[in-house]
C-alpha cells in the first residue's frame, strides 16, 4: 500500500504544483489542492492513473473560517485505494467548477450542494428546483441556519409540553455517568 | 326512506355497524412506520380476522393510514390522496411523529402536527407502535365508528377554510381544486 501511495503522489506531483497531500492509515489518502485545478486534477485521476469511480461528493461548512470544503471521493478497483480530493472555497461568494462531462452522476451531487449550501456551479445542467420544494429561507444546510427557530416557526409545537423537566441531570446523577464538556451546550 | 330523526337514527346504527367491520386500509409508507403493517396485516397478527384489509388505490380505501413522518414533499401527495379518497373516510395518525414531531422536532422540512393539515380521527402513539398497538388504534378507530364520532371527514368540508390556510402556509404552490362535495 505504502508503495501504491508514493507512486500515486508522485505522478501527481510531477503533473500539478500547489498540491499538498495527507497520509492516513489504511487504504486513503488525502490531496488538498487548488479549486482552479479540481476538473483537470480528476481528469487525470480517472483517466490516466485509472480511478474510475466516484464514491461521493461532500461538502463542510467550516462557519468560524469563512469556508466551504469540498471533498471528492475516488476509488481505484485496481489499486483499492480512496483517494480524497479535498479544496476550498470561499463560503460568502461560492463558486465551483462543473464536474458533471467526467461522471455524469456527479450532475446529482452537485444539484443537491447547490441546493443545500447554495454553491453556485458553473454551467450546471438543471440548476433549478431539486430536493425541496417551494424553499423561500436560506440553504438549510448552511450551519448559521437557525434549524430550531425556523421549525418552531413554521410548524408549530403541540400544547402542553412547556412544563417538560429535563430528567438528564438526574439520569446522570443515579447512572454516576459524567458528561463531556462538549455535549454539555446541548443540553436545554 | 322515512325522513324523520328516529328511523334516520336506526338506519346510521345499521350503516355505522356494517362500516366498522369492513375497513379498507390504504397504508401509506411515509415513514419507517410502514414496516408494522406487513406483519399487522399477515398472518401473526392477521388483522384480516378484524375486517382490516389494505385496499389498493385511494378511491377504493375507507381510512388513510399515516406511518411516520411526513416531510412537507410528502404532506403534499397525503392531502392529494385523502381528498381523492371517498366518504366515509377516516385518517390514522401512526407514531409519534405525527403527533408532535417525535425525533423529527427541529427538523426544517418535517411537519409535527398532522391535524393542523389533515382531520386525525385516531393516533397511535409510539415509537415505533408495535403491532398490538396497531390493532388497538384500529379497535379504537372500529369504537368511534359504531358510536358515530368519526366525524373527521365532515371536520374537513366544515372548516376547509382553516385547513387549506394551514396547508398553503408551508406549501404556497399547492395546487387548490374547488371542491363541491
Amino acid at each position: 500500500m505504502k508503495d501504491i501511495k508514493a507512486k500515486l503522489t508522485e505522478k501527481i506531483k510531477a503533473s500539478f504544483d500547489t498540491v499538498s497531500e495527507k497520509d492516513y492509515n489504511g487504504n486513503r489518502l488525502d490531496f488538498h489542492v487548488d479549486v482552479k485545478i479540481i476538473p483537470q486534477i480528476l481528469t487525470f485521476l480517472k483517466v490516466n492513473l485509472g480511478y474510475i469511480h466516484l464514491s461521493h461528493i461532500s461538502c463542510v461548512d467550516w462557519l468560524e473560517e469563512g469556508e466551504f470544503e469540498i471533498i471528492y471521493i475516488l476509488w481505484s478497483p485496481v489499486e483499492k485505494l480512496k483517494v480524497f480530493v479535498r479544496t476550498r472555497i470561499n463560503r460568502e461568494k461560492p463558486v465551483l467548477p462543473n464536474i458533471d462531462m467526467i461522471w455524469r452522476q456527479a450532475n446529482t451531487y452537485e444539484r443537491e450542494m447547490r441546493e443545500m449550501f447554495g454553491i453556485e456551479i458553473e454551467g450546471l445542467e438543471g440548476a433549478e428546483e431539486f430536493l425541496l420544494e417551494d424553499w423561500q429561507e436560506m440553504p438549510p444546510m448552511r450551519r448559521d441556519f437557525q434549524t430550531e427557530e425556523y421549525a418552531e416557526k413554521t410548524f408549530w409545537s403541540r400544547e402542553g409540553r412547556e412544563d417538560a423537566i429535563d430528567v438528564r441531570e438526574e439520569i446522570i446523577k443515579r447512572s454516576r455517568e459524567e458528561i463531556p464538556d462538549f455535549a454539555k451546550k446541548y443540553s436545554r | 326512506m322515512i325522513n324523520d330523526k328516529n328511523s334516520q337514527k336506526i338506519v346510521d346504527i345499521i350503516q355505522n355497524w356494517a362500516r366498522k367491520h369492513s375497513i379498507w386500509v390504504l397504508a401509506y409508507g411515509t415513514g419507517c412506520g410502514a414496516i408494522e403493517i406487513p406483519p399487522t396485516m399477515t398472518s401473526r397478527y392477521d388483522a384480516e380476522r378484524l375486517g382490516v384489509r389494505g385496499a389498493a388505490t385511494p378511491r377504493q380505501a375507507d381510512v388513510l393510514l399515516v406511518t411516520g413522518y411526513l416531510t412537507t414533499k410528502t404532506l403534499k401527495r397525503v392531502i392529494r390522496v385523502y381528498e381523492q379518497m371517498q366518504d366515509p373516510k377516516f385518517v390514522i395518525g401512526f407514531g409519534s411523529c405525527t403527533i408532535n414531531g417525535g425525533m423529527y422536532y427541529d427538523s426544517y422540512n418535517t411537519i409535527k402536527l398532522l391535524d393542523k393539515y389533515l382531520p386525525v380521527d385516531v393516533y397511535i402513539n409510539g415509537c415505533m407502535p408495535r403491532p398490538e398497538a396497531v390493532l388497538a388504534g384500529f379497535g379504537k378507530l372500529q369504537e368511534i365508528i359504531a358510536e358515530g364520532r368519526a366525524n373527521g371527514a365532515q371536520k374537513y368540508k366544515d372548516n376547509l377554510e382553516w385547513y387549506k390556510a394551514n396547508q398553503k402556509k408551508i406549501i404556497p404552490s399547492l395546487l387548490t381544486t374547488d371542491y363541491n362535495w
